[in-house]
């Protein structure tokens, strides 16, 4: 969408727009340039002033790609990685948006600010508070090391932020429709499954999007409550200080190869995005 | 954008509890059960296999408010949520307000200035460490043949500076995402009107985007903020909290004195009175958020 300001704006502006852009995507660019090249640099080479460019000033080798990718605790921490924040994702998404609805559209006797604002508290407690009961829990349950347990423990933490941000969202759909489809005896849970969800697809492509990459990205828990078997990519790498020492070429491989099923699973559901990313995009 | 809505809220009967009450309970038994055998545990000492041996009054609590290093690594978090999260927001602000102004090629800029979003902390941390070394290092080579030479790896300033350059790296985008989308809610009747009254841009988004966003910009700082308070991958990653101790944060000291040392007595006590110092900042910041809220 152009805006009113860009059409606007004479030649000087525009330029200054286009600098300032073009600095912020340098600026972002420049690690995963910076991780590209040192993924195909041996570790002498890392730490030695001006190999920048390969080919002219060092010789490229595909060694620390071969390593990680032929290494199956790769792919096996990559599987338990896509499982574990595809399970978060929908686990979250089927208890925080119901209440998120009930939230936006209902009155309760505490004040549905104060109520969403407790599911907020929740994510204040520092992480061991809730590491230690999670790992006694996660023990007694038999869970330590398995899907299941991640899932049980990233749900709960990601639960907040579904709430919050979904209960926006329902909050900016007009309730005209639903209105009218109230008067036309639809039931509630009608209106809400039919009506007010379809409406608010691209928040639930946002909460899906964060929710996702934040469980991907954990790595606190993941370490706590895995030991081997349901580690996930996350964990693997944080990991591999303690057993070989850092191995920077490996690491920059995994920074390259860490972006892309988040990166995937965003262009996926990006399709159902009507208008970009937006927050209460629907209004009526 | 609070003053659009219309507010006519219903009743709602059974169905809005049938709706609200498994997410309710599930917290409440995921988070605030274990709370309080977290605040049991404070209370005793552990012993690893044996569980609970006994309970101990305020030892725990003693232990960790006359150490040393846990004031240390409250210091440490501080000092990076001050720098951050307002470089962030600032950042985060003017990159969303320039990308939606919609110029040719917007596109591809909102998906590379989100990107780093999809990236691993962890990951991010150790690719720092050769940002930051004096051999070879991406920014440290450049500013040592301007004359300037950071300790970055070697001193605990140092090593906060460029774990907090990281920060900003990799969580602008959160900010740049979320703002956005509450920019690009505003409708462009009100930019039509804007330009007419504004002298310039700087008008423009000073007196309409930035009240309209702030909406959604607050509860993006606010999420932001309580994440970055329990920091842990990127310092970590990057100097596994040295040189010494000197760059722990919080959540890296808690985590490793639960975690490896299994003192879950004094881990959860640690846990508890931190709980106890962010709780009054959060409040405050809540505070603003009800009004914002209602």
């Amino acid at each position: 969408m152009i805006t009113i300001l860009w059409t606007r704006a004479g030649f000087w502006s525009r330029f200054l727009v286009y600098v300032l852009l073009v600095a912020a995507a340098v600026f972002t660019i420049v690690p995963f340039l910076w991780a590209a090249i040192n993924s195909v640099k041996t570790l002498r080479e890392t730490f030695q002033i001006g190999a920048f460019i390969p080919f002219l000033q060092f010789e490229p080798t595909l060694d620390s790609w071969r390593e990680v990718l032929a290494d199956p605790q790769t792919s096996t921490a990559f599987l338990n990685s896509c499982v574990i924040s595809a399970g978060t994702t929908i686990f979250a998404l089927i208890l925080g948006v119901p209440a998120a609805y009930s939230l936006a559209r209902y009155e309760f006797p505490i004040g549905s600010s104060d109520i969403t604002l407790w599911f907020l508290s929740q994510r204040v407690l520092p992480p061991a508070v809730v590491l230690i009961p999670f790992y006694l829990l996660l023990v007694y349950l038999h869970l330590i090391d398995t899907w299941t347990g991640l899932i049980l423990c990233y749900s709960t933490f990601n639960l907040a932020f579904v709430v919050v941000i979904m209960r926006d969202i329902f909050r900016d759909v007009s309730t005209e429709i639903e209105d009218a489809a109230k008067v036309e005896g639809a039931t509630p849970w009608q209106i809400f499954w039919m009506i007010a969800l379809p409406l608010s697809l691209d928040g639930l492509v946002v909460s899906s999007v964060l929710v996702f990459a934040f469980t991907w990205n954990e790595a606190l828990f993941a370490s706590a409550l895995t030991s081997q078997a349901a580690t996930p990519f996350s964990a693997l790498v944080l990991a591999s200080r303690s057993t070989r020492g850092v191995d920077f070429n490996t690491a920059a491989v995994n920074t390259l190869i860490g972006i892309v099923p988040p990166v995937i699973f965003y262009l996926f559901v990006q399709r159902y995005l009507a208008r970009g990313l937006s927050f209460g995009a629907v209004k009526g | 954008m609070a003053a659009l809505r219309v507010e006519r809220l219903e009743h709602g009967g059974f169905f809005k509890y049938a709706l609200l009450l498994p997410a309710v309970i599930w917290v409440f038994a995921f988070t605030f059960l274990p709370l309080i055998s977290v605040i049991r545990f404070s209370f005793s000492s552990y012993v690893m296999g044996e569980g609970i041996t006994g309970f101990v009054g305020f030892d725990n609590y003693v232990d960790v408010l006359t150490s040393g290093q846990f004031w240390q690594s409250i210091f440490v978090t501080v000092v990076y949520v001050i720098f951050a999260v307002p470089i962030e927001l600032v950042l985060g602000f003017l990159a969303a307000w320039l990308v939606n102004l919609g110029a040719p090629g917007s596109r591809t800029f909102r998906t590379i200035i989100g990107s780093p979003l999809f990236t691993l902390e962890v990951a991010i941390g150790y690719l720092g460490v050769t940002f930051f070394t004096d051999q070879g290092g991406l920014i440290a080579v450049p500013l040592a043949a301007l004359g300037i030479h950071v300790p970055w790896m070697s001193t605990a300033f140092g090593g906060i500076a460029g774990a907090i350059l990281l920060d900003i790296w990799r969580w602008t985008s959160f900010i740049f995402i979320i703002v956005l989308a509450g920019l690009s809610g505003i409708s462009s009747e009100l930019y039509d009107a804007a330009v007419l009254d504004a002298k310039n841009h700087w008008q423009v988004m000073w007196h309409l985007a930035v009240p309209l966003a702030w909406p959604v910009t607050t509860i993006a700082v606010l999420l932001r903020t309580v994440e970055c308070l329990k920091t842990f991958a990127i310092p970590f990653a990057l100097t596994s909290g040295g040189p010494g101790t000197s760059t722990q944060t919080f959540s890296a000291m808690d985590y490793l004195t639960t975690i490896q040392f299994f003192d879950f007595g004094k881990g959860s006590a640690m846990g508890i009175v931190y709980l106890i110092l962010v709780s009054v900042v959060i409040a405050t910041f809540f505070q603003q958020m009800r009004r914002r809220l209602t």
